[in-house]
């Protein structure tokens, strides 16, 4: 078990799932089929050995709390461990612009004091990695450092990581943190992930709520560079950042790749979700399917080719689907086409025979429409 | 046990001999079946969703694997405060160790462990059938008829009636008389191991025969005759949907196949009465632009680059590039290399199957492939 306690942080304004966002929180986001994003960092949290972990929520906690549970299926110890699930519950300092993680931090200050271990480990709820923090935390002992921050470096910051923080470096030391606003292809893309004293973490959160109510902790560490020890840390492996509808999309195709899935998926760390217990999927006479990622419970009857099928799917016989992620639940019935769309989770798609977008502009149908 | 007063008792201790290498090391109820399942699902599943909480599981031959599958008991809701799932191997008693000598044995050599819970009602059935029940309405029946015992019956066709054991009723559907495996069947209706007792009835019954030296301690032979000798009030309860013993490799295959016939009785993927399994930690199907995949099943973790059909693929299974998979089972991370070909088998658990092999046939008998082929 790790001395440190695991904070699951929510996203900053910059990170926006036009659409999907609407109806849950980013990390409740359906992902590669069977997953939610959450999935990944509590996984990794757990598979480093983390078992206190508080994940804060930033809105409509609804889906994350049901998905969640107990967290026994993260591994969680029902009685040494411990998940808790927070969100601000001051109703004037949680809405708008004043909810931002400063504030979550500060209405739950009593649990993060409470905690008893030495050390915190932070981790958004929007990355898709595959991440032992264990080894950041040793390496943040080792180097004597105040702050550990993870980063990996990119070469497409100037598309696929916009509005992340990026970090300049001197060795490993930061020296600056700012937005990636994509000018530069080359950048050390912060994963948002952190390690530091779970005292140090207290006194940078009480003092960025004195200094402004708009605050965010990104804030706190760009004006910690110049007075404390920052450090860089390199994760190499495979890395998505969810920060938009394109990035989901991106990174929920690139996965179809089996050699790049491999680079994430490892049965020494495994990605846990909670299960549904749906039956396998039954690939009918007339199903064409080609380099698709399927999850269980689902029926295909029709062509399916570079798609992401999510649990409990049905694609009718004499549909063809292409380059498109269709969320849990959905059905779509006969002779349908589509093509680069996110269909949404339970949508039924009866009457409309064509959903069809391109390259440039992705279809988005929004959750439990009927067409 | 709060909302029927009735507790499970499942016979699971089979060996299934002529399963033959998939029951070397694990009794029969741990076989698996249909993609992600292991036999034993079925009854565990018909009973949480049937809201019959508390289940013992009567285990015997080669039993750890069993055991421990069956112990976490969380994998079929059954974990929730006044449920439970039991497991009972024989133990070591005052008299010595005790194997089960007959389903009968079973239980009354696990009187104890029922009196703790009190129940009115003892549900017997066996761990290795595949169906989905709803013992509920069977109770419902026991309940309407005042009855003493109720045995669940399926109508087999007249011919294949003499390899079962045939009960006959009158009018109302009281059983008045058994015959176990007659060469000129009355009636169609073949028992399917799954009974209701009383429990004061059924526990007054072995006691005596545990006295009988005479007696086979079976259910069939022993327990049921004695009923029907004293007048109790023994009553036919009708099912009707798919159910299948699965004693041999081919009648394995043949349950397997028949998933994939779109209009099976058995329907996994009715949201209403889900099996439940065990939740294996890992990742959605890759199928990969080299595939080909058709009229088949196929479960979570499987990397199909080569071609299925006709198939029922379980979890974690790779199927590589220009391999072909035609009528067959493959079970649990199982390897077909390059260009294998295999056609109407089974393949056991964990095997791989070298680059090139070819295995089975077109026509012939059901294959069972249990250990690497390289």
């Amino acid at each position: 078990m790790l001395d440190a306690l695991g904070i699951v942080s929510f996203e900053n304004d910059g990170i926006l799932v036009e659409g999907l966002m609407k109806y849950r929180p980013i990390p409740a986001i359906s992902f590669l089929g069977r997953y939610r994003l959450i999935d990944f960092v509590m996984s990794n949290m757990t598979n480093s050995g983390v078992s206190n972990l508080k994940v804060f929520v930033k809105k409509q906690p609804r889906s994350l709390i049901e998905h969640l549970g107990t967290g026994r299926h993260y591994n969680i110890n029902s009685k040494r461990g411990k998940l808790q699930i927070l969100y601000g519950e001051s109703n004037e300092l949680t809405t708008g612009i004043y909810n931002h993680d400063i504030n979550a931090y500060v209405q739950n200050m009593q649990f993060i004091e409470d905690s008893k271990e030495k050390y915190v480990i932070i981790a958004p709820g929007y990355v898709v990695n595959a991440m032992n923090y264990a080894d950041v935390l040793d390496a943040h002992i080792a180097n004597g450092a105040d702050i550990t921050v993870v980063y990996k470096q990119v070469d497409n910051a100037d598309k696929a990581y916009l509005g992340c923080n990026a970090l300049a470096l001197d060795g490993n030391r930061v020296g600056a943190i700012a937005t990636n606003m994509g000018q530069e292809k080359v950048r050390n893309i912060s994963l948002d992930t952190y390690v530091m004293s779970r005292q140090l973490f207290m006194d940078l959160v009480n003092q960025a709520a004195e200094i402004s109510s708009l605050y965010t902790f990104k804030d706190v560490l760009s004006s910690s560079v110049s007075t404390l020890r920052v450090e860089g840390y390199e994760y190499k492996g495979y890395c998505a950042c969810i920060n938009s509808l394109e990035r989901y999309y991106e990174a929920n195709m690139e996965l179809t790749d089996y050699k790049v899935a491999k680079e994430l998926f490892n049965r020494e760390w495994p990605i846990h979700t909670r299960t549904n217990d749906s039956a396998p999927t039954y690939y009918g006479k007339d199903a064409e399917v080609e380099n698709s990622v399927i999850a269980n419970g689902c029926r295909i009857e029709g062509e399916v080719e570079n798609c992401i099928i999510g649990r409990g799917v049905t694609i009718s016989k004499g549909c063809k689907i292409k380059d498109s992620i269709i969320l849990p639940e959905t059905f779509v019935g006969e002779d349908t086409v589509i093509k680069h769309a996110v269909v949404d989770k339970k949508v039924i798609i009866q009457n409309v025979k064509q959903i069809v977008g391109d390259d440039e502009r992705l279809v988005y149908i929004k959750r439990r429409d009927r067409i | 046990m709060r909302q029927n007063n009735m507790l499970a008792m499942i016979l699971a201790g089979g060996r299934g001999t002529r399963l033959y290498d998939l029951t070397s090391k694990i009794a029969k109820p741990a076989v698996y079946y249909g993609g992600k399942y292991r036999i034993i699902d079925f009854p565990l599943s018909n009973c949480a969703n049937s809201d019959v909480d508390v289940v013992g599981v009567l285990t015997q031959y080669e039993s750890v694997l069993l055991n421990s599958y069956v112990a976490r008991d969380h994998r079929w809701g059954l974990d929730a405060k006044d449920s439970g799932v039991f497991v009972l191997p024989p133990r070591e008693k005052d008299s010595g160790f005790g194997l089960y000598r007959g389903t009968a044995d079973a239980i009354t050599q696990n009187i104890d462990f029922i009196d703790q819970f009190n129940p009115e009602y003892v549900l017997i059935l066996s761990g290795d059938h595949i169906y989905k029940m709803d013992y509920a309405k069977m109770l419902a029946h026991h309940k309407a008829n005042n009855a003493d015992l109720t045995i669940a019956v399926l109508e087999v066709p007249m011919k294949e009636a003499s390899r079962f054991g045939i009960m006959n009723t009158d009018e109302t559907d009281r059983i008045v008389e058994f015959e176990e495996k007659p060469a000129q069947p009355k009636s169609n209706l073949a028992s399917m191991g799954i009974y209701i007792f009383n429990w004061n009835l059924l526990r007054d019954s072995l006691i005596r025969d545990e006295a009988n030296d005479a007696s086979a301690h079976d259910f069939g032979k022993n327990i049921i005759p004695e009923f029907l000798d004293t007048d109790k009030r023994v009553y036919a309860w009708k099912f009707d949907g798919y159910w299948k013993d699965v004693g041999t490799i081919s009648s394995l295959w043949e349950a397997n196949m028949d998933l994939l016939d779109t209009a099976n009785g058995l329907d996994l993927s009715d949201n209403s009465w889900k099996i439940y399994t065990e939740d294996v930690a890992t990742t959605p199907q890759f199928i990969t632009e080299d595939a080909e995949v058709e009229n088949s099943l196929i479960n979570q973790g499987c990397v199909i680059a080569g071609e299925v059909k006709n198939s029922v693929i379980f979890t974690d299974v790779t199927i590589e590039k220009g391999a072909e998979v035609k009528d067959s089972v493959v079970m649990p991370n199982v390897v077909i290399e390059e260009g294998a070909e295999v056609r109407r088998v089974i393949i056991a658990e964990g095997v791989r199957i070298g680059k090139g092999v070819k295995l089975g046939s077109k026509d012939g008998e059901i294959e069972l492939i249990a250990q690497d082929r390289l």
